[in-house]
């Protein structure tokens, strides 16, 4: 079953001389329990998209259908999104932040803390739940940001590079964590990096867009065995699919 | 230098002014016509502190704090949050308003006293005044202190706009809020005294205009005793609040 469906979506930014063209016929069909990864250059329109999956902004035409119905609006219990460094409440310590989906829809405080001590525990954060954003690491506040995005047990999660801005270490290791993460969850994943060897690492299949107005070029099937290992970028599997969607980018320049 | 020694060392600082105050007019090195000693000005303080006379003119001071307090703060504020959100309104007024806040308002007392007389509402009028283009500056710049990407997370969990507003705006614009209340009562306060002692029968500013002019320099400087206090006061307590807020904006 197709956890998410794109249907012949195209999207025109209005500005000066009939408007800024970004998304031109996009259609995506991703199976539930999936991880895909969109790559593209810059300003290619990957958040854009992105922004109208999560029903955040609106498309000129087409149509996105999430767990079987329409998104038009921003549905938490459908999909989740974890956003680039720093959308964690700074005033809010770690649990107040991953409650916070949970404190707007009214849901009873012990309910509340219970199931975001859950998250935090399945993200690794034990213990952490009393600090605040400035008190985390990079790597931390992203966790507490998974955390925040699952709290509803939404099937979709959509993540914006959100691991770009740390380091490289602490990247791969948070790469790995998310995969335990999805395992357990086994939810469908968006994920949108600029890092061709974390977009094998992560997928299933990645998605190649061109440059503006934004197109999927390329489909690429990783074939990799699950679950995936440090190991496996050292194979000639690992370079020659990383090579292939290399290619792909620079035609696309 | 620890905290320990920082205290100490602010404390000796203050201890040694006013062992200055108080001896250096005792021992004639300055004249005590002109710096009364400590000693003396404190008892003045205590008996002036009994005088009718004086309580009636801090009620007026009081009062007029308040009123102009309670004009200004709320107005500059929704004034500044339209100009941060309303595009076509910020446009608009912006400019002008900015020109405005860099003229020294004093300059506009004589017309404040040609309009409303040299009573209550003169005071007001010109304390609000001289207060609110503060407020307005500080509420826009709290507006634009809000960060887009805060808002967008809300969004996408669902928030409604009360939401929004009561769950992302206020606690981002607190820090800078409170900050504003604090500024806004100096230049508040700043405005009744000098509306006070420019032209007025009543006020404490009044007291200490006459004070200064006929030379009782030991009441003069009780007054002023009396309104640092006061002001120190009240500007340590929002300061406090701030402090505890504002912990995350680290
Ligand atoms: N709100 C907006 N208004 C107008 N143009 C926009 C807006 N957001 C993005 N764009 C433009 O659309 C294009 C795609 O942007 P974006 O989706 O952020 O790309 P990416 O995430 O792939 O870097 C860019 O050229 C950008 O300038
Ligand atoms: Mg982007």
């Amino acid at each position: 079953m197709s956890a998410i469906n794109v249907d012949r979506l195209s999207h025109v930014y209005s500005g000066t001389e009939g408007g800024v063209p970004a998304l031109q016929d996009i259609t995506i069909d991703v199976d539930a329990g999936k991880f895909v990864v969109i790559v593209g250059p810059s300003g290619c329109g990957k958040t854009s998209l992105l922004m109208m999956l999560a029903g955040l902004r609106h498309q000129t035409r087409g149509a996105i259908t999430v767990a079987g119905k329409r998104i038009a609006d921003p549905d938490p219990e459908r999909v989740g999104v974890v956003f680039q460094e720093a959308s964690l409440f700074p005033w809010l310590s770690a649990l107040d932040n991953i409650e916070f989906p949970l404190a707007l829809r009214g849901t009873p405080r012990d309910d509340r803390r219970r199931r975001a001590e859950q998250m935090l525990t399945l993200v690794g954060l034990e213990g952490f739940g009393a600090r605040y954003p400035h008190e985390l690491s990079g790597g931390m506040k992203q966790r507490v940001s998974i955390a925040r995005g699952l709290v509803q047990d939404p099937p979709v999660l959509l993540m914006d590079e959100p691991f770009a801005a740390l380091d490289e270490q602490t990247r791969m290791t948070m790469g790995h964590e998310l995969l335990r993460i999805w395992s357990t969850t086994r939810k469908t994943v968006v994920f949108i990096t600029h890092s061709l060897t974390e977009a094998v690492y992560l997928a299933d299949e990645v998605l190649v867009m061109s440059a503006r107005p934004g197109r999927i070029i390329d489909r690429i099937e990783i074939t990799l065995p699950r679950p995936r290992t440090y190991e496996m970028m050292a194979t000639d599997t690992f370079g020659r699919l990383r090579e292939r969607i290399w290619q792909q980018i620079r035609k696309t320049e | 230098m620890t905290q320990a020694q920082v205290v100490l060392a602010r404390l000796a600082l203050l201890g040694l002014v006013l062992a200055a105050w108080q001896f250096l007019p005792r021992w004639g090195v300055v004249d005590a016509r002109l710096l009364p000693a400590l000693g003396d000005v404190l008892a003045m303080l205590g008996q002036l502190l009994g005088r009718s006379q004086v309580h009636e003119a801090i009620a007026v001071t009081a009062a007029e704090v308040a009123v102009a307090f309670v004009i200004a703060v709320p107005l500059g504020a929704a004034i500044g949050v339209l100009a941060a959100e309303n595009d076509y309104f910020g446009q608009i007024f912006k400019p002008m308003l900015f020109y405005v806040f860099s003229v020294p308002k004093s300059i506009f007392l004589p017309m404040f006293i040609l309009i409303f007389g040299i009573g209550f509402e003169q005071k007001v009028a010109y304390a609000a005044f001289s207060t609110i283009f503060i407020v307005i500056m500080s509420a826009t710049a709290a507006v634009e202190s809000v960060k887009s990407d805060h808002v967008l997370v809300a969004r996408s969990c669902g928030a409604t706009r009360t939401q929004i507003l009561l769950r992302i705006y206020v606690p981002s614009m607190m820090p800078v809020l409170l900050e504003t209340l604090r500024i806004s009562m100096i230049f508040n306060f700043t405005g009744v005294m000098i509306a006070e002692m420019y032209a007025s029968r009543t006020g404490i500013g009044h007291l200490i205009a006459n004070w200064g002019e006929n030379f009782q320099m030991p009441q003069l400087f009780a007054g002023v005793i009396l309104l640092a206090a006061v002001a120190i006061l009240f500007n340590e307590v929002v300061r406090h609040l701030e402090v505890r807020v504002s912990a995350w904006r680290t």
